[in-house]
This record gives structure tokens, C-alpha cells and sequence, in this order.
């Protein structure tokens, strides 16, 4: 029994060392290899993946907006600057964080701000959101304000954030040009945009390692900061006051004429291509760049939904668009210029080629004969007289003594096929016939109807680049609207320099071209006389152009092409009006409605630029010359003075020795040869007379009306020749039957009124 | 002495008794020198315990207290009191200890059917009772007092463990009511280890293996049936599978202790650096302590760490093999098995290689009274080892 017992006790002592030890074995070796395996694989094979979203999470980049650089015009006036401005949100889960109140906060942000109480309280509702926006760009005193909310209740829920604004000090001034930045201030138009690389900056960054609540971690200091740098500035070719000159005239034309669809213009430097101004009328005010002009909002009413605002994004896209750069429009009279450039550059006529007008002319390929403006035709004419006239039939003639062939690589030559590679967005391009269709000898139609402008379609701006090239001596330049970038310091980060693409014509046939454009404006019987400018020699071409294919009868844009001065050429300046009103009544022609905007462009920009007059006799007798201040002088001296320059007649009145008053006054502006009464001891009298009605009076008419009233005769700023009999007031500064004081200057402005020599559409 | 000697003859096997005899009189009385290995394994591991606690907190008692050393300085005031604890245990005779199993297992019993009547609520489960200055968890207490019974029990039954009647039912019975007790509370992973404890018991003890092959089999379909039929548990096993497929909600502890495990790499991000600990992962001194080491320490520091815990492990087992009586094997080596599942399955749920229940590290996992308990249990495999006499030949 006890031998058994002890037997069976053996085994079960035995037994509990062996289970005891297969447990060690289990325990202490195999089930540690196993998590030593499985450790090895997340830490030492998968590190990488699982690192990588660790610190994603852990993480936290904080941007730091750069500032958006300046934009200047050629004379360093600000046109578009950034300034600092706040944005305000709140953390919902800060909210929950720290228990604060969101109606006290909601009440008082909305009372600061302006921001609906109602949307504010929505906001909190999304509790996981660490960032909603209440409101963005607010300017530094509200900013302030909300900080002081912020600090004044100890709110922890309720943060600003800085970010800039853009400005645009002028406003409307040349705001297809400029463009505008969005919300983001990203450039989304004109310059903004073009030049966003250079204008944006380089945002910085903040990189923080932070506690999953967004705090900065203990003892364990990550940052890395990366400064953001300021955007370069951009300084234009733009003159704000050539812009601004641009600007008024084309206004005064849309209102004048009762132009429909709004009006262009580029002024642009001959010599170099830089754009002076470029407008398209409407503007809009780029601080506000999103409002809409009344006739707008006109057309948008009764509209509800998705159709109002899809209209609304549709009048917002239009009043956006940079018409004379992306727009083409058939180019019509002011196209003759290049078809005499290349029969001149090609020997094929000059001053005693005659052309005859019969009305209409037979063109191989053509069934019907082209007509010319004038059906009654011109007769004979020699080359000045077919450029004056406009004469479609001479110019039939011209285009196919050059030949297709010649034609083409002339047009090809002059960049009409091609984008003028100007430094702004969304430039349109032409349509042209192909050369196959247009040198085809079984049919001159094409070549006929190109000659005088018609059939093709350009950007107003291929066709002042093509004329500037025409008056710079032959050399095509590309245009460009940015002179420079430069940096904060003023080191230049980037410059455009004037680039000739290529010589299209000789100098001498461009001198020859000017000369016969000047007498498109100063010649006896032509189109462009409105746009004459006493003391300058200004050439140009006048075209009226049909809306071709857009379904409206009757309607046309008239323009007017002007260089200026002809003996040097140095500006250019298109201006184009869409869709005059005939219901006026005023006869709708380039000469008449767009020659008189160009020449009071070059009227104000001439003088501005320092450009030198250069006055005709005629003009001379008849020029504003300023009155000196000959008071308290002796009567001799004040004589001497009045007469030096021969500007006055000087008539005494009294018997004293010293000038106690004179008439006009001192250091007013009146015409050359007017009569100063000097008073020398007599005061002058003291009465008031009427002003008289000068309406349709030539110079010299007004002049003796005036004077018999005791008034003074002063012209406006542009003055026709003022001996032609066809030259008469049109307006004057103080209109009939106003009592003024005896001795008042009135400024009259002179005007072409034989339109006959303007009603051209050829 | 009549009664030391009944004592004997009833429980003891003949080599046993005699080593024990001889002991007692070689040493007339005196025990012997403490496991030093045991000794040393044991404060290594509760100081870096301590110290990575330190680590692990400092940032969510900043934030959450403003004083970053505020759980670390309770941890320490444990520790202190536990290695005082563990002294004075190990100095209690295992006789003494043997006598008060089966009512220490009673007054476990008692406490943990106590627990849903006077327990404190947290997180929809109730486990603790408050004792005022600390809150402690009866089934930590539970686990011990299942491996003193169980050791009692088996040496008790000794001849008879293969039998059904005395080798399974008693013990089987003991696992049920405690585990009926647990699910009350509710507790799954404290039920978990006690039934892997009372397993290992029998298993020691000597109940036959063809019942652990038939438990295992009934287990194992249960536990089909449970994780295919009840959502709780099949989401549970989802998010095991693949995290990612709820990271912000169910997946995002287990993910952000992946990142934090992941991040460590080879040599870590070094002591105190941890960047997932701020308040990303959360528990992050509790069950996640680990996930924090791997990420401070690295790879490297991690498998050392283990190792030391695997070498503590050995020599539990090896102080077991070695005792002076079945008593004294059965209970260490259970004691032994005991920190072995908790750091097994704490690392195995950290680093997703098992679904995730709540189970603490020891020496590391900050909880006063958990602390306390763990190291009494150290005290207890120390106190065997004293009596160990072929340590003080060899």
C-alpha cells in the first residue's frame, strides 16, 4: 500500500515540476518571441507608415499671409494696394472648452460687426469645428473693437486672424487693366491676375508639434518657422492722367452720342508700344468689383433664382471683359492706312497716282460691282484726296495694284494674324481668310473688301499696334502694359523692355504715310478734320464699320485712329464707339462722333506729355495767350508789357499814371489780339450785361458779338483752324441771356459743321 | 508540535516533508535569505515603472490639473508603501498564508457579491469600492485568493486530482460563482483572468488534460456563438481587424496607440519625448503605458523591458520548481503565471495582436491599490523563496 501511495505521489510530484516547467517554457520564452514578432513588425518594419500619420496628427501649420505687392502707374501713383485687415471666427469646441456663453458672445459680435445674431448662433452648433468664419476684411477700428469684446470678457472662443485687403485708390481708373483680386487675393482679372506670380508673395508658415487640442507641447519644443516674403511690386506703362483723359472723352462721346454698347479706347506710345491708357467704358469700380451698373440691374429685374443669377453672372463677365484687347470687330476705313502703306512700300503709287470714283467698281469673282460709300463716287482724285475721302473704290483699285499675294504678306507682316503678345490676360484673336482662299486669282473679292477694312475681324488693339508700327519708322513694337517689377528695396525682379518684332516698311514710306495722314485732319474737304488740334501736327483715319452678322440693321462702331505729332510720330490713340443711337439724329460717322474724342485726348495728353506746338500763322492770331497783371504799374510800363510779345491791343482809359485796374484781368486766359483797358486813375465800371448766343457763329462772329457785350472771346482747349467759314461755336462756357460781370472771358468751342465731308461709312 | 506534525502527514509528500524538516532544523527555526534575482528583477521593473509613468502623465495632469507630477508623486507614495508591503509579506510563514486561503477566498467572495450593491459607478460598469482616500477593485483581490484556494485545494486533493469529482467540480464550481459575479459588474477581462488562472491551477495541481481539451473545445464554440451573434462583441473584433475602419470613434484608441508604438522605431524618440502622449492617446498612464514606452524607448527599450519581465517570469517558475512544498510550488508558480497573463495580454491588446479589453501593466500601469496587490503577490513568491534551501547550497 505505502510502496503504491508513494508510487502515485512519485508521479504526481513529477508531474506538477514538468507542467510547472512546460508553463515556464510557454510563459517566459515562447509567448515573449511572439511579442517581440509582432513589436518588430510595428516598430521597426511599419515605422514609416505609422510615423508619418503620427505627425500629420500631431502637426499644426499656421500660414502667414505675405503681402500683396503694389501696383503703380508710370508715375509711381498708386493704383492697387494691399493693406491689413482681420478676420474674425469662433472655435465651437473652445466654446464647449471653456463654458462660455454663445448668446452674450453671439449678441456682442453682432452688435460690433453687424453679422445677423441668428447665423451667428447656427455657427456654434457644429461643436467639433475649431474655425468659423464670422466675418473677413474688417478694417483696423472694428477689428479693435472686437478685440477689446475679446479681452474685455476674458473670451476664449472668439479669435482674429490678420489678412490683407486690396484697394484700389482710383477706383474705376483703368480697372479692366488693373483687375481685382477675390476674397482669397488671388488675381482674377486685368494685372491681378496676369502678374499674380509676382504680385502674391511667398506665404510663410508656422509648424508646430501641438498637444490634439492645438496648445504648444511641454518641454518638447517643435517649430519651424518659414518667413513669408511680400509681393513684388508692378509699375505700369499706364499714366493715370492719360488714362483719366481717355476716360473723361470717351464718356463725353457715349453721352453725346447716345452710344449703346459702350466705348474703347488705347493711347498708346508709337515709339516704344508701351500702353499709355486703354479704357473700356462702362468700368466699374474695382473696390466693388462685383456691383453691377444700373442698366444692368435694370435688365435683371423681375429675374428670381438661378435665371437672376445667371444674368447676373453673365453682366458681371461682360462689364469684366478688356474689349480692346479681347473683342474683334471688323476694322472698316481706318484698315485703308496699311493698303496705302503697302502700295507706297511697294512703288505702286504715290502723289501723282489719280484714282477715279464712278460710284461703284467690278471685282473678278464678284457678281455684283463693290460700291463705294459715296454712290454718286468721287470723280478723279489723287492719292491724298482718295485717303481724305475715304474712298472705297480708290482703294478697290490700290489693293489690287499690290496683289493678293503682296497684300497678304503684308498683313502677315503687320501682326494681324497673329496675338500681339501684350502682357495681359484673355487677348482675343483675329479671323482671317486663309491665304489659299484669299490669293486665289479666280476671286479678288477677298482682296477687294480687305483693302478698305471689310471682311476679317481684329482686336482694336492689333489694329493700333499696326498703326503705331505704320507712324515708328516701319518697326512693329510689341505693346506691353507693365514697364517693370521691382521688389520692396527696389531692385528690378523683372523689366519690359520696348521689343521690335520686325521692320514692316521703310522710314520713308512711313513719313510719306504720316503726311497723307495729316491731311485726313488738316486737309481742305476730309473726314477727320474734328479731331484737329490747334499747334499740333495730328494725322489719322476715320472708320465707320458695320456689325456685321449680328443682326441689327443700322448699326455700327465708329472710330477714329489718330497719330500725333505727324513729323515725329509719339502717340497713338484709337478710340472706337459701339452702336451710336440713330434716333439722335446726328449723323453717325467716325469723323463726326469719334474724331472730336481723339483730338480732345490728344488736345489734353499733348500738352501733359510736353509735346512742342507749333502754331500755323492763322492759328497764331487766334490763340488763348494769359492777360499779365499790369495793376499798380505805371501806364507806360504796362504798355510795354502788354505789347511785348504782341499778344494785345492796349487802350487807356483816364488820365493817371499808374494803372489802378484793367480789363480783362490779371493772369486770366483770352485770345491772341484781344484789347486790354487799362484804367489809370477811372475805376472800370462796375456793370453786369447778358451774354449773348454764339451757337453756330464762326470765330470771328463771336469774337465782335462778345466784344459789343464788353465780354472776352476764349477758345476751348480744342480749336479747330478758326478761319474756315464751316467753323463755328458749338458750345459756350456761359450760356445766353446769364448777366455777368462787364469784362468776363467766355471760352467757346469750335466745330466742324459741313458733316458732309464726314458722312462717310466707307 | 503534534499538530505541525499531523499537518504534514495529511498534505505533504514524504520529500517534501523531509526537505522542510530539514530545513527547519538545520536553520532551528531562522528562514532563509530572500531570491535576490526575484528581489532585484522585481524594484528594476518598478523603477522604470515609475519612471515612465512620470513620463506618461505629466502632460494630462498639466493639462487637466496644472501640476504635471500630480499622478506621478500618488504612484510613488504607492510604491513606497508596496515595497513595505512586499517586505513584511515576505516575511510571513507560507503555513500562515495556507491557513487563510479557503477564508481569504470567502471574504473575496463576499466583497466581490458586495460590489453591485455598494461599488462605485464608472463608465457604465461598477468594479471598485471606495475606500475613502483610494478606490480598489475586489477582483484584483479575487485573483489572489484563486490561486491561494485553488493551491490549497489541489494539495488538499492531491491523490485525487485526476478524478472528475475532486479534479474538476470543486474548483469548477469555485470559477463559476466568481465569474457570475464578475458578469454582474460587468468585468470581461477580469473574468477572463480568473478563469485563465483557475486553469492553470488545475493544470498544476494535476486535474486530468483531457478536460482542458474539453473546455477548450466548449470555450471555443462559445466563443464562436458569442462573437458572431452579439454585436457588442463583433464590433469589437471588426475594429481589431482593421482600425482604420472607425478611427474617430471605436478605432481611435488602439489607432493612436498604433502611432504612438509605430513612431517609436528602433531607438525611440527618447525618455520623456513622447509626442502622442498630449492628450492624443488616450490612458495614455493607465492600460497605454506601454504603447508610451515603445514610443520613448524604441524598439530596443521595449524588448529590454520585456525581457526583464520574461526573466522574472523564468524565475518565478523556476523559484516554483523549487519550493519547499506543493503548497509553495502551486502558488508561486500561479502567482508567477498571473503577472505573466497581465503583461502579456496588456502588451498583446496594446499593440492590437488580441481585440482590446481593459487590462493594466504591472510595475507600470498607474493604480495605487492594483500596485499594492501586485507587490503583495511578489512578497508572497518571496516568502517561498526563503525557504528554499538548495538556493543557499548552490
Amino acid at each position: 500500500m505505502a510502496s503504491k501511495k508513494g508510487k502515485a505521489l512519485q508521479k504526481a510530484n513529477t508531474e506538477i515540476l514538468r507542467r510547472t516547467l512546460s508553463l515556464m517554457v510557454v510563459c517566459g520564452i515562447l509567448a515573449f518571441i511572439v511579442l517581440g514578432v509582432h513589436l518588430y513588425k510595428i516598430q521597426v518594419r511599419d515605422h514609416d507608415y505609422y510615423e508619418e500619420r503620427a505627425i500629420e496628427q500631431q502637426l499644426r501649420e499656421t500660414t502667414i499671409n505675405a503681402s500683396r505687392g503694389t501696383i503703380y502707374d508710370r508715375n509711381m501713383k498708386i493704383l492697387a494696394m494691399s493693406a491689413s485687415v482681420e478676420t474674425v471666427f469662433i472655435s465651437p469646441v473652445e466654446l464647449k472648452m471653456y463654458n462660455e456663453d454663445p448668446e452674450f458672445i453671439s449678441r456682442g459680435l453682432s452688435e460690433i460687426i453687424g453679422v445677423d445674431y441668428d447665423s451667428l448662433m447656427k455657427k456654434w452648433e457644429d461643436t467639433r469645428s475649431w474655425y468659423k468664419t464670422v466675418a473677413v476684411k474688417l478694417e483696423k477700428e472694428v477689428a479693435d473693437k472686437v478685440r477689446a469684446f475679446k479681452n474685455d470678457n476674458n473670451l476664449k472662443s472668439v479669435h482674429l486672424e490678420v489678412d490683407t485687403k486690396r484697394y484700389y485708390p482710383y477706383s474705376s481708373l483703368a480697372s479692366h487693366i488693373i483687375g481685382f483680386v477675390g476674397t482669397d487675393n488671388t488675381g482674377l482679372y486685368g494685372i491681378e491676375a496676369g502678374y499674380e506670380d509676382y504680385l502674391k508673395g511667398t506665404s510663410g508658415r508656422i509648424i508646430r508639434a501641438t498637444t490634439s487640442n492645438g496648445t504648444d507641447m511641454l518641454y518638447t519644443k517643435f517649430e519651424n518657422y518659414i518667413d513669408a516674403k511680400n509681393g513684388n511690386n508692378a509699375i505700369l506703362t499706364i499714366d493715370a492722367n492719360i488714362q483719366y483723359y481717355l476716360e473723361k472723352h470717351l464718356q463725353q462721346a457715349i453721352d453725346d452720342y447716345a452710344i449703346r454698347s459702350g466705348g474703347m479706347g488705347i493711347v498708346m506710345n508709337v515709339k516704344t508700344g508701351e500702353i499709355l491708357g486703354m479704357a473700356t467704358l462702362g468700368n466699374f469700380d474695382l473696390n466693388n468689383y462685383q456691383e453691377i451698373s444700373d442698366e444692368a440691374k435694370q435688365q435683371l429685374e423681375g429675374l428670381t433664382g438661378d435665371d437672376y443669377l445667371k444674368g447676373l453672372a453673365q453682366a458681371q463677365i461682360s462689364q469684366w471683359r478688356n474689349r480692346p484687347i479681347s473683342d474683334t470687330y471688323e476694322p472698316g476705313s481706318t484698315f485703308k492706312i496699311f493698303t496705302l502703306a503697302a502700295a507706297l512700300e511697294e512703288g505702286l503709287v504715290n502723289d501723282n497716282s489719280t484714282f477715279f470714283c464712278g460710284g461703284a467698281i467690278d471685282v473678278i469673282g464678284r457678281d455684283t460691282p463693290i460700291h463705294c460709300w459715296k454712290h454718286g463716287g468721287h470723280g478723279s482724285q489723287n492719292l491724298s484726296e482718295s485717303v481724305q475721302h475715304s474712298c472705297n473704290v480708290a482703294f478697290v483699285n490700290i489693293g489690287l495694284k499690290v496683289g493678293a499675294e503682296t497684300f497678304y504678306e503684308y498683313m502677315e507682316a503687320l501682326g494681324f494674324f497673329d496675338k500681339t503678345e501684350i502682357d495681359l490676360i484673355g487677348e482675343g484673336s483675329s479671323l482671317w481668310w486663309d491665304r489659299q482662299l484669299f490669293t486665289n486669282p479666280k476671286n479678288l473679292s477677298q482682296l477687294a473688301a480687305a483693302s478698305f477694312g471689310q471682311t476679317f475681324n481684329i482686336t482694336p488693339l492689333q489694329l493700333i499696334t499696326a498703326v503705331s508700327a505704320v507712324a515708328n519708322d516701319g518697326k512693329l513694337m510689341r505693346p506691353y502694359v507693365v514697364s517693370k517689377v521691382v521688389d520692396d528695396d527696389g531692385n528690378v525682379i523683372m523689366a519690359n523692355e520696348p521689343k521690335v518684332v520686325r521692320q514692316v516698311i521703310s522710314e520713308v514710306t512711313s513719313k510719306k504715310v504720316c503726311e497723307i495722314l495729316e491731311t485726313v485732319v488738316d486737309g481742305g474737304a476730309s473726314t477727320g478734320r474734328n479731331a484737329y488740334v490747334a499747334g499740333y501736327r495730328i494725322g489719322g483715319k476715320t472708320a465707320t464699320s458695320e456689325k456685321v452678322g449680328q443682326g441689327m440693321a443700322d448699326d455700327y462702331i465708329v472710330s477714329f485712329v489718330g497719330i500725333a505729332p505727324t513729323d515725329d510720330p509719339e502717340l497713338a490713340v484709337l478710340v472706337l464707339l459701339d452702336s451710336p443711337d440713330p434716333s439722335t439724329g446726328i449723323y453717325v460717322s467716325g469723323g463726326i462722333m469719334a474724331a472730336p474724342a481723339v483730338g480732345k485726348i490728344f488736345a489734353d495728353a499733348l500738352p501733359y506729355l510736353g509735346v512742342k506746338t507749333v502754331y500755323k500763322d492763322e492759328e497764331l492770331a487766334t490763340i488763348n495767350v494769359t492777360v499779365p497783371n499790369v495793376k499798380n504799374m505805371g501806364v507806360e510800363e504796362a504798355k510795354a508789357e502788354l505789347q511785348k510779345d504782341k499778344n494785345f491791343t492796349v487802350r487807356v482809359v483816364g488820365n493817371g499814371d499808374t494803372v489802378t485796374d484793367q480789363v480783362p484781368a490779371g493772369n486770366v486766359t483770352v485770345s491772341k489780339g484781344t484789347e486790354v483797358i487799362i484804367y489809370a486813375g477811372e475805376t472800370k465800371p462796375t456793370v453786369m450785361v447778358t451774354v449773348p448766343s454764339l451757337y453756330g457763329k464762326t470765330y470771328v462772329q463771336a469774337k465782335s458779338a462778345l466784344e459789343a457785350a464788353g465780354l472776352y472771346i476764349r477758345t476751348a482747349g480744342v480749336a479747330a483752324s478758326t478761319t474756315s467759314d464751316t467753323i463755328v461755336v458749338s458750345d459756350q462756357s456761359i450760356a445766353q441771356g446769364n448777366e455777368v460781370a462787364y469784362g468776363t472771358v467766355v471760352e467757346v468751342t469750335l466745330f466742324e459743321s459741313d458733316t458732309s465731308l464726314m458722312e462717310t461709312r466707307g | 508540535m503534534a499538530r505541525y506534525e499531523d499537518f504534514y502527514e495529511k498534505t505533504l509528500d514524504d520529500e517534501a516533508r523531509g526537505r522542510a524538516e530539514e530545513n527547519s532544523r538545520d536553520k532551528s527555526g531562522t528562514r532563509g535569505a530572500m531570491d535576490m534575482p526575484m528581489l532585484i528583477l522585481t524594484l528594476l521593473l518598478l523603477g522604470i515603472g515609475l519612471i515612465m509613468v512620470l513620463s506618461a502623465s505629466f502632460a494630462r495632469a498639466y493639462f487637466e490639473t496644472g501640476d504635471p507630477t500630480r499622478i506621478f508623486v500618488r504612484q510613488a507614495l504607492f510604491s513606497v508603501a508596496g515595497i513595505a508591503f512586499m517586505l513584511l509579506i515576505s516575511r510571513f510563514n507560507m503555513n500562515l498564508i495556507r491557513r487563510f486561503s479557503m477564508p481569504f477566498l470567502l471574504v473575496s467572495l463576499l466583497l466581490l457579491a458586495a460590489v453591485p450593491v455598494i461599488g462605485t459607478d464608472s463608465g457604465g460598469a461598477t468594479r471598485w469600492i471606495d475606500l475613502g482616500f483610494t478606490t480598489f477593485q475586489p477582483s484584483e483581490i479575487m485573483k489572489l485568493a484563486i490561486i491561494l484556494a485553488f493551491a490549497s485545494m489541489a494539495c488538499k486533493y492531491k491523490g485525487k486530482m485526476k478524478t472528475f469529482r475532486y479534479g474538476v467540480l470543486p474548483f469548477a464550481g469555485i470559477l463559476g460563482v466568481t465569474v457570475v459575479l464578475l458578469m454582474l459588474e460587468p468585468h470581461i477581462s477580469a473574468a477572463i483572468i480568473i478563469i485563465a488562472i483557475g486553469a492553470v491551477m488545475m493544470f498544476i495541481g494535476g486535474t486530468k488534460l483531457q478536460w482542458f481539451v474539453l473546455v477548450g473545445v466548449v470555450v471555443g464554440i462559445a466563443a464562436f456563438l458569442v462573437l458572431t451573434k452579439f454585436d457588442y462583441a463583433a464590433t469589437r473584433i471588426t475594429i481589431w481587424r482593421d482600425p482604420f475602419s472607425d478611427p474617430q470613434g471605436d478605432g481611435f484608441q488602439i489607432i493612436q496607440s498604433l502611432y504612438a508604438i509605430g513612431s517609436g522605431g528602433l531607438l525611440g524618440v527618447g525618455l520623456g519625448q513622447s509626442r502622442q502622449k498630449y492628450l492624443y492617446l488616450p490612458e495614455e498612464h493607465n492600460d497605454y503605458i506601454f504603447s508610451i514606452v515603445c514610443e520613448e524607448l524604441g524598439f530596443i527599450g521595449a524588448m529590454l523591458i520585456l525581457i526583464l519581465f520574461a526573466m522574472l517570469i523564468i524565475r518565478g517558475f523556476w523559484l516554483a520548481m523549487h519550493a519547499r512544498d506543493r503548497y509553495s510550488t502551486m502558488v508561486t508558480a500561479g502567482l508567477t503565471a498571473l503577472l505573466f497573463l497581465q503583461v502579456f495580454l496588456n502588451v498583446a491588446v496594446v499593440t492590437n495582436l488580441i481585440p482590446c479589453t481593459g487590462i493594466s501593466l504591472p510595475f507600470f500601469s498607474y493604480g495605487g491599490t492594483a500596485l499594492l496587490i501586485q507587490l503583495a503577490e511578489m512578497g508572497i513568491i518571496l516568502s517561498v523563496s526563503r525557504d528554499i534551501k538548495i538556493k543557499k547550497a548552490g
